[in-house]
């Protein structure tokens, strides 16, 4: 096992036990999105398309930097998406043998992807999320890899409890492995199957070829200071050439394109007569390549084609500008966690690397696929059928690496509504077919559901109190009406604030959360309603 | 008459038989009632553990949480009549709610620790605390896991998870007749209810009877395809602790189950072997939206009277008092 191996494996389990950590409540030792604050896409990305520099995202910067000296040791030594490409390329290019068909000029596929990306971004169009290596690893491990392995996880620790149990003992026998499960995960496994297949073509394919992450830190490494060098001892097998898994090296064995090396140093290993250094040139070897080989027409179009995209984007139906313009249709499914920000803002910024999925506890952040257009494609919003969102929980906007979210205190996020809940009459157990049930009022952590006596009906029938109601959804997770819930939440009322504090503008509008904790009980409160009649629930 | 019509019409004579047949049988069974309490009194037919000199029915103790539930149960015999040494036991109070005692929502932990030290005291080879909680689990069970912990860590469980549960049938049961229970209740020997008494939106009271919904876990299923009541008494056909001890240290008289509602400090335990009789005596002591309400005006448990599983008249039974 070589050093870069060693190295890359360690950076691998670093970022999936960060990923592991994205939990509630979080609890780390290192910020558990650091290795998507090392991607520049993002770092670039966010900068155009939301006009703001996020400084959680300068080590991407700092890491641009190094390059100048080091070269794109990155994407051999830290990128868990390299590394699991590697581990891919192994099983998939078993039994192949020679490099890759492909002409070494598609490598400035890359720099159109980035420049594609890009051009959307002028307009505010966040189109990060296809492309940037970190994104889609992060999502990949996120809502694919991580539930499976509950799963699996869970089983064992059933089947390993059932074993003790033979044996009369009692092992862990409350300890249960709730696997979360995701919508679109077939879309993630689709593409990394594209990604992960193209090995059968040639190593690296995606790095080689359309990292947009990685044609930036080639942009800062046309010649690092640190670089390859082939002394006089070379004998000119080309065995280097045959093993680099970029394509890095030219005809010419002395000659590198730099751009394109990872610094992974395979050809060091691999050079029969060690010939091979990576250190600083006494004598420039020059680089093996022009910067895009004359293609800046073809960026040109790139960027171009970004701006189309977006513009595209924009005239679409399905934007959501605002909360309250007149004829745009804003989703009744539409949910954004508490603390995000205006949709376009929130938009530019989301990066649906799925660490808020990771990391909710109710598992009630999901990404959604088209309904409001392709750009807000795998964005989270709130599933409240599916869970509820946890009062006590502000962990979303804690592990959100590009604020898109915002990192509210637990005593602001209480304040961040996120809808407002209502009954369906028709739908109702209480309202429409005369049956005792009063499970909304009894799980709103917020007391915004009161039982009255109406006329007509038997039992006692649910209001909502739109002013108490913050949108967290148990009502409607947990009401026994099958299919849809007889109360749901809407985004109606939803506080999406850019800056400032979400308690006092709730204030300002007159709402008042305040979570059943105590013995808060105010005459009159409770047991309003009922003076003259029957009390709810007993009968005559 | 068009057919829409004929559909109502016939609906109308369908609803008015049921309604008689209903109505029929209700008068059937209540007759029942009398014939065997009129054979009761006679002697012909009384259960011998009645007859065994003034065996008590239902201790009611008053004082301090722990020292009143273990007043209560000495009242009965002390908790060596329903333990035997190396029994399982199941304890399911109310932890449904993250809440304080204060608000009378969950049952107080000092009545939980108390029942808990006294089956470890009369031998019990495990202990159990358990409930399904509607709140986040850790939230919920703090307070009594925490009140628990002098006995050991895993002793006090919200159990979430179907690995927990087992599909049985409720062979005595009408309507709701499948259910998955926690695997821990269908092994334990012993079954006690430890409720906190409360008002109940929908059911009037949540006492002995309807926390037996907190074993289970499908419950919302009793809500939507059932009666809930009905369904709660067809639960208790099969679930029927042995002992019932019911915390009414505070009561939570309205806006139950999750309050905040009107708490009265009433410094009482109800004990008895008889969860119908144990919820009736809970009714009657205590005031519910600031009056008096009958046993027979909650629904699930003069159906429970009805079927035989206890006996809501407690005036025929007899009632221990005890000042602690």
């Amino acid at each position: 096992m070589t050093f870069h191996r060693v190295l890359q494996a360690f950076m691998l389990v670093l970022f999936l036990v960060l990923l592991y950590l994205a939990a509630f409540p979080l609890v780390s030792p290192l910020p558990v999105d650091l290795f998507l604050r090392m991607d520049p896409l993002i770092l670039v990305g966010t900068i155009i398309s939301a006009r703001s520099l996020v400084p959680a995202l300068l080590l991407a910067a700092f890491l641009l930097v190094t390059t100048f000296f080091l070269g794109r040791f990155f994407c051999s030594y830290l990128c868990p998406m390299g590394t699991t490409i590697d581990m891919a390329d192994r099983v998939v290019r078993r039994g192949i043998t020679g490099g890759s068909p492909l002409p070494s000029s598609l490598r400035t596929l890359k720099y159109l992807v980035l420049f594609f990306v890009l051009g959307a971004a002028l307009l505010g169009v966040s189109l990060v999320f296809l492309v940037s290596p970190l994104s889609l690893i992060t999502r990949f491990y996120a809502v694919v890899i991580f539930p499976v392995a509950a799963l699996i996880a869970d089983t064992g620790l059933n089947a390993l409890r059932g074993a003790a149990d033979i044996f009369g003992l009692t092992i862990l026998p409350a300890a249960a492995i709730e696997a979360p499960r995701y919508v679109l995960v077939w879309f993630v496994v689709a593409v990394f199957a594209v990604v992960f297949g193209c090995a059968a073509i040639s190593p690296r394919f995606w790095c080689r070829y359309l990292c947009p992450a990685g044609a930036l830190f080639a942009l800062c490494s046309r010649r690092p200071v640190v670089r390859r060098v082939v002394d006089d001892r070379c004998i000119l097998c080309g065995l280097c050439r045959q093993q680099c898994p970029m394509d890095a090296i030219c005809e010419d064995p002395m000659k590198t394109r730099f751009g394109e090396c990872i610094a992974c140093e395979e050809c060091v290993r691999v050079c029969p007569v060690d010939a091979v250094r990576f250190t600083y040139p006494v004598h420039d070897q020059g680089d093996g390549e022009t910067l895009f080989s004359g293609r800046r027409r073809q960026l040109v179009w790139s960027g171009l084609f970004g701006i189309g995209a977006a513009l595209v984007s924009l005239a679409g139906l399905h934007r959501v500008q605002g909360q309250t313009i007149l004829g745009q249709i804003i989703p009744p499914s539409l949910i954004r966690p508490p603390g995000a920000l205006p949709e376009q803002d929130f938009l530019a910024r989301c990066m649906r690397c799925g660490e808020c999925m990771k990391a909710c506890p109710t598992n009630t952040l999901q990404p959604i696929g088209l309904i409001t257009g392709f750009p807000a494609l795998a964005s989270p919003v709130i599933t409240p059928r599916r869970g509820p969102c946890e009062p006590l929980c502000n962990v979303c906007g804690q592990v959100c690496p590009t604020g898109a979210l915002r990192d509210l205190s637990p005593g602001e996020k209480i304040w961040a509504k996120v809808g407002t809940a209502y009954v369906i009459r028709h739908k109702c157990l209480a309202w429409e077919f005369d049956s005792e049930c009063l499970i909304c009022d009894e799980v709103c952590p917020f007391d915004a559901v009161t039982l009255k006596r109406v006329p007509e009906i038997g039992v006692v029938v649910p209001f909502v109190d739109e002013k108490k109601c913050n949108g967290c959804g148990f009502c409607e997770y947990q009401c026994p009406v099958q299919g849809q819930s007889a109360i749901v939440v809407e985004p109606m009322d939803a506080l999406r604030l850019e800056a400032g504090s979400y308690k006092q503008q709730a204030t300002e509008l007159g709402f008042s959360f305040e979570m059943k904790q105590k013995a808060d009980f105010e005459p009159g409160q409770g047991d309003a309603g009922f003076e003259d009649t029957l009390p709810p629930g007993f009968t005559e | 008459m068009d057919s829409r019509s004929l559909f109502q019409a016939l609906f109308r004579a369908e609803d008015t038989f049921r309604k008689g047949l209903t109505r029929r049988e209700f008068i059937t069974s209540q007759a029942r009632g009398a014939l065997l309490f009129a054979a009761g009194a006679s002697g012909l037919v009384i259960p011998s553990r009645v007859l065994a000199a003034g065996e008590t029915d239902i201790a009611i103790a008053r004082g301090g949480p722990g020292p009143a539930t273990r007043a209560a149960v000495g009242l009965l015999g002390g908790m060596g009549a329903f333990v035997k040494p190396g029994s399982k036991v199941v304890i399911k109070p109310n932890m449904s709610f993250a809440r304080g005692p204060e608000s009378a929502t969950n049952t107080d932990p000092e009545v939980v620790r108390e029942l808990v030290a006294m089956c470890r005291e009369a031998g019990a080879s495990r202990v159990r605390v358990l409930d399904h909680p509607l709140r986040p689990n850790e939230q919920c069970i703090e307070g009594v896991s925490e009140a628990c912990r002098v006995f050991g860590d895993d002793l006090v469980q919200a159990l979430e998870d179907e690995d927990f549960y087992r599909e049985i049938t409720l062979p005595q049961a009408e309507k709701f007749r499948k259910t998955e229970v926690m695997k821990e209740v269908l092994d334990a020997d012993v079954l006690i209810a430890a409720p906190v008494a409360k008002a109940h939106s929908s059911t009037g009271v949540s006492l002995s009877l309807k926390g037996m919904m907190g074993l289970i876990r499908n419950r919302t299923i009793m809500h939507w395809r059932y009666d809930l009541s009905s369904a709660i008494v067809d639960l208790c056909t099969f679930l029927r602790p042995q002992l019932v001890v019911i915390d009414g240290t505070r009561v939570l008289t309205t806006n139950g189950p999750g309050g905040p509602g009107k708490v009265l400090k009433m410094d009482t335990i109800i004990a008895s072997r008889d969860m119908v009789a144990a919820d009736a005596q809970a009714i009657e002591l205590f005031e519910w939206y600031g009056r008096k309400m009958q046993p027979r005006q909650v629904k699930h448990i003069s159906i429970a009277h009805e079927r035989g599983l206890g006996r809501m008249d407690i005036h025929n039974l007899i009632t221990r008092k005890v000042q602690v």
